[in-house]
């Protein structure tokens, strides 16, 4: 499933842009599709999944293997596998509990004087007045010290994540073995839902932030190792031989080329990993990371109002981190960065005096008793209110108003929820869910083959089966009705935006918090007020897909646009093109593989959060999963979730395209 | 650039020397003085009714025994059960018959975990309908009233039957046996996560609408929306209540004496607050009320267990006994 996010290599052979590999190969999929339909209503309902092609007992067994993992890791004497996993997390935990504390320790007024100097010396003056931003958030919010206990979590799981992740990307791009051999896994620890995995996550490395940070680098070190990988790749072979040439080790060639040449790619993987690590915070919450997360999911319940404010300081954290490691690798880039004596020993100076300051904030922060956490009600009158009671009391406004069924917004949004249900989601569900079997997974093997080849085909085929053997084929074919029109709508916003992006600088710029919203703040503060407004089954569920993934789609193709040579526009131009021929005779056919990247991203963001789907109403594999984790069937949720990895790498054969045969192509 | 080398090299150790530094400091400067109570872990699940539970409890604990009291918020099931047997939570107030799983005799039986009594709530689970329907439809009392009338609740997804709303996917269910078995027109519709079900059927109550649905009881929205419980048929011998095991299930919901677990570590700790919590127990409404002032009025939890403890002396002193 490629490399995620923003960066893929663009191929500019213009001599392959003048045919689209869509014409003709659209009529055949179109004959096919029409060709199942007719099945379908011949049909419809006779042919299920057979239960004799079902392994039934598989869930059993791995019911069997919780259990065992459960006795084994509570004998007395246990082997060195568990002793290593016994060492990791309490080691974790102890460092995160520390962490969190030290913060806390240092009151607030020093840890924010300690944060923002931080950044401010090695990020510059916007970056550190953003942290302060940030931290005065977490403070007006009354989140403090949840604030806290997330950051020290967030730094932990980000850290290993990249110290995990990049030393893999390096190795999987000089090796296109490893690359190969580490593509699957990785696209199997983004899809897989975490629900399926924290039970034995929890089994081996107990609850709190341990498990926490063990189960957020699952889901983050991929884009880590991605783009890293890419980054090494995309330095061009010429400068290699080169280096080669003139006598360079292999370690050479790696610290002195090789490293320097991907550093900016593999600050965009720094930054990816941040956003994912991020995205996990609710479910770390889950299993005792404490902080935001475990505020979201008690408020979903008790407080919808806080579980929103704990959201959007969940974004604001993702927001602080992100943009002050990219000012902070911009600042310390070593080609930007030309230092004569007079300036290394300002920077010196500078060091020692933010030294200085810290202490001297927090010693006298100290001194002066000032309170761990915010609202500080130390000293008379109090150092310190929050702005909790009057934002949580706006966010209420609105959230009474969502709630009204009296509205004239709810009767909008009331009918367009039933026209889109009616209309679209059901009849396309009971298409995929009801035509017989054998029509379904020939079809989609047939449009494999059409669109992408053989090999695909194939894949496409033992995917599919093995979703049937696992028995839970018809709500498959109930989730995959909902991928795709996820998929579909977040591909049109991502390529409508990305380009517009790509266009435009200022556009491009106002975008960016929105994505970064729309990747952090945890899906079900904003869905289930949506249900409100919608009260309808599938549709928040499918909401809450596109806007996950439109984000990243985004990312690629405003990427891909950009980095369109060029030559090759002012040689458009100089033929008297308009912009916008421009746009869509040279830009976007060079931009193919990215923009296909995009769409195979939106399938990967879309099938990650299917679990949310679960528990917005969405029914299907994501409920299944869910469901299985509390009440404690483990095999039911291993199922689901090995079925929707199948969905995923399907959907990915289906539509890879021509993206793999091009690059054949130019080589 | 040996010189720039050497340079970051000393920055490295200066940093590191602030670092175990800060770690000193912070270390002497944490540690306070041990309470002979120590330190008490409850934790608290998602549902307000926990959340007043672990508050009022809480409160007791730390005003009136001095112990220090930290909540977490491990999910139910498994996950909390291996947080007990790991020693990281100590007691979990309110359990709904998780213990009786496959997964959770396993804690039970090497005493991991141990159920310590009944907190004095029956859960009530089954289906509901607002009692305003009883007014046009007054044999909605019993199931049989719903015979021949499904189509009335019927919804966008349901076409031509009845809607019902399935509960949170980490409930007790077996609505889907319940329909077929008693040979009723409704289609199970899965909601989603409690918010999520809320969210469909409380719109449907404000418009005065139809809705039948899974619902239980102590919960704090009983008290701001009036529901009624429609009657199934009683329970008998061999009746199941599992949906995944083939058999009978058109019998209602057992009612849940709802448990207090706590950790072996913690139960052979003779810590004082371990004969608390085998004392501690109340009553539905005295849940529903605190639970309100958390969910429905937006009071802090702290200051809604407060407001309950001072009002209620003689059951706290009860405890303490």
């Amino acid at each position: 499933m490629a490399s995620i996010a923003a960066a893929e290599p663009v191929s500019r052979a213009p001599a392959l842009a003048h045919r689209p590999w869509w014409r003709g190969k659209l009529v055949q999929v179109a004959l096919i599709a029409a060709l199942m339909y007719v099945a379908y209503r011949i049909w419809a309902l006779d042919y299920p999944w057979p239960n004799d092609l079902v392994w039934n007992s598989l869930s059993l067994h791995l019911d069997d293997f919780q259990t065992w993992l459960l006795t084994e890791r509570g004998k007395e004497d246990q082997g060195i596998v568990f002793t290593v996993f016994e060492g990791f997390s309490t080691s974790v935990d102890r460092f995160v509990d520390w962490f969190t504390r030290l913060l806390l320790w240092m009151t607030w007024a020093g840890t924010t004087a300690a944060g923002v100097l931080l950044v401010l010396r090695f990020g510059g003056l916007r970056a550190g007045l953003f942290t302060l931003l940030a931290f005065a958030s977490f403070a007006l919010t009354g989140l403090w010290e949840e604030s806290m206990q997330t950051l020290a979590l967030m730094l932990v799981a980000v850290g290993l994540s990249l110290l995990v992740g990049i030393p893999l990307g390096i190795a999987a791009g000089r090796s296109s073995r490893v690359n190969r051999a580490i593509t699957p896994l990785l696209d199997a620890m983004q899809i897989v839902p975490a629900f399926a995995y924290l039970m034995p996550v929890v089994i081996l490395f107990s609850i709190g932030p341990a498990a926490a940070v063990v189960s957020t680098m699952v889901y983050a070190i991929p884009p880590a190792i991605r783009i890293t990988a890419l980054g090494i790749r995309a330095v061009p072979v010429n400068t290699v031989e080169a280096a080669t040439s003139m006598g360079s080790t292999r370690m050479q060639l790696l610290g002195k080329v090789q490293l320097p040449l991907a550093r900016r790619l593999i600050l965009l993987g720094v930054n990816q990993t941040i956003l994912f690590a991020l995205s996990m915070v609710v479910i770390a919450g889950l299993i005792g990371g404490g902080g935001l997360g475990a505020v979201v999911t008690t408020g979903i319940y008790s407080n919808p109002a806080l579980a929103i404010l704990a959201g959007l300081v969940i974004v604001v954290l993702a927001m602080a981190l992100d943009r002050s490691t990219e000012a902070i690798a911009e600042r310390t880039d070593p080609a930007h960065r030309h230092l004569d004596d007079s300036r290394k020993s300002r920077l010196r100076l500078q060091s020692l005096v933010g030294t200085a300051a810290i202490l001297a904030a927090v010693g006298i922060s100290k001194a002066l008793g000032v309170a761990s956490t915010f609202p500080d009600e130390t000293g008379d009158p109090p150092r310190a209110a929050t702005l909790e009671g009057w934002l949580l009391s706006k966010i209420q406004v609105v959230l009474d108003y969502v709630q009204d069924p009296a509205t004239w917004v709810f009767a909008v949004t009331e009918r367009i929820g039933i026209f889109v249900l009616q209309q679209l989601l059901l009849p396309l569900q009971q298409f995929l869910v009801e035509t017989p079997w054998f029509v379904t997974v020939g079809g989609l093997t047939a449009i494999a083959f059409v669109v992408s080849g053989l090999r695909p085909a194939l894949t496409t085929l033992v995917t599919l089966s093995s979703i049937g053997a696992l028995g839970v084929w018809a709500l498959a074919m109930d989730t995959l009705s909902q991928v795709l029109v996820a998929t579909a709508i977040a591909v049109a916003l991502g390529v409508v935006l990305g380009i517009l992006a790509a266009e435009s600088d200022r556009f491009s710029k106002a975008m960016r918090p929105v994505n970064d919203l729309f990747q952090t703040l945890p899906q079900l503060v904003y869905i289930i007020p949506l249900i409100y407004l919608m009260p309808v089954s599938i549709v928040p569920g499918i909401v809450a897909g596109f806007l996950y993934a439109f984000p990243v789609t985004l990312r690629l193709v405003e990427r891909g646009v950009r980095d369109v040579a060029p030559t090759s526009v002012e040689a458009a131009s100089a033929f008297g093109a308009s912009r916008r021929q421009v746009l869509t005779k040279v830009k976007l056919p060079l931009a193919g593989d990215a923009v296909m990247l995009g769409v195979n991203q939106a399938v990967v963001m879309v099938l990650a959060v299917v679990v949310i789907g679960g528990l917005v109403g969405s029914g299907g594999l994501g409920y299944e999963v869910a469901q299985g984790l509390v009440r404690g069937q483990f095999g039911q949720g291993v199922i689901a979730s090995v079925a929707i990895l199948s969905l995923g790498i399907a959907l990915d054969r289906v539509t890879q395209g021509t993206r793999q045969r091009r690059k054949e192509g130019i080589a | 650039m040996s010189d720039r080398r050497w340079r970051s090299g000393v920055g490295l150790v200066g940093l590191a020397l602030v670092a175990v530094a800060a770690l000193a400091v912070s270390g002497s400067a944490f540690g306070g003085a041990a309470q002979s109570c120590g330190t008490v872990v409850m934790n608290e699940q998602s549902w307000a009714g926990s959340t007043a539970n672990t508050y009022v409890a809480k409160y007791v604990l730390e005003e009136r025994l001095n112990c220090k009291v930290k909540i977490t918020n491990v999910t139910e099931g498994p996950p909390y059960f291996q947080a007990m047997r790991d020693g990281k939570v100590d007691v979990a107030l309110e359990d709904w018959d998780n213990t009786l799983t496959k997964a959770g005799q396993t804690y039970i039986k090497d005493k991991s975990v141990r159920v310590v009594g009944a907190n004095g709530i029956t859960g009530v689970i089954g289906w509901y309908i607002p009692r305003y329907l009883l007014k046009q439809y007054p044999a909605f009392k019993t199931w049989r009233g719903l015979k021949g009338k499904e189509s009335i609740f019927k919804s966008p997804e349901s076409g031509s039957q009845g809607m019902f709303l399935g509960g949170d996917p980490s409930y007790v269910q077996k609505d889907r046996a319940l329909i077929k078995e008693l040979g009723l027109n409704l289609k199970h519709v899965v909601a989603g996560a409690e918010p999520a079900q809320v969210a469909r059927w409380s719109q449907l109550y404000k418009q005065k609408k139809p809705v039948l649905f899974y619902w239980y009881d102590p919960q704090y929205l009983n008290a701001q929306f009036d529901l009624v419980r429609i009657q199934l048929p009683k329970r008998f011998t061999g009746c199941l209540d599992d949906e995944k095991l083939s058999g009978k299930h058109a019998c209602e919901y057992p009612s849940f004496g709802l448990d207090k677990l706590v950790s072996g570590k913690f139960a052979t700790s003779g810590s004082p607050a371990v004969k608390f919590v085998k004392k501690w127990k109340w009553t539905s409404a005295d849940q529903n009320f605190v639970a309100n002032l958390i969910a429905g009025k937006k009071m802090k939890a702290e200051k809604a267990a407060e407001q309950w403890v001072k009002a209620n002396a003689a059951k706290v002193n009860a405890w303490l006994k």
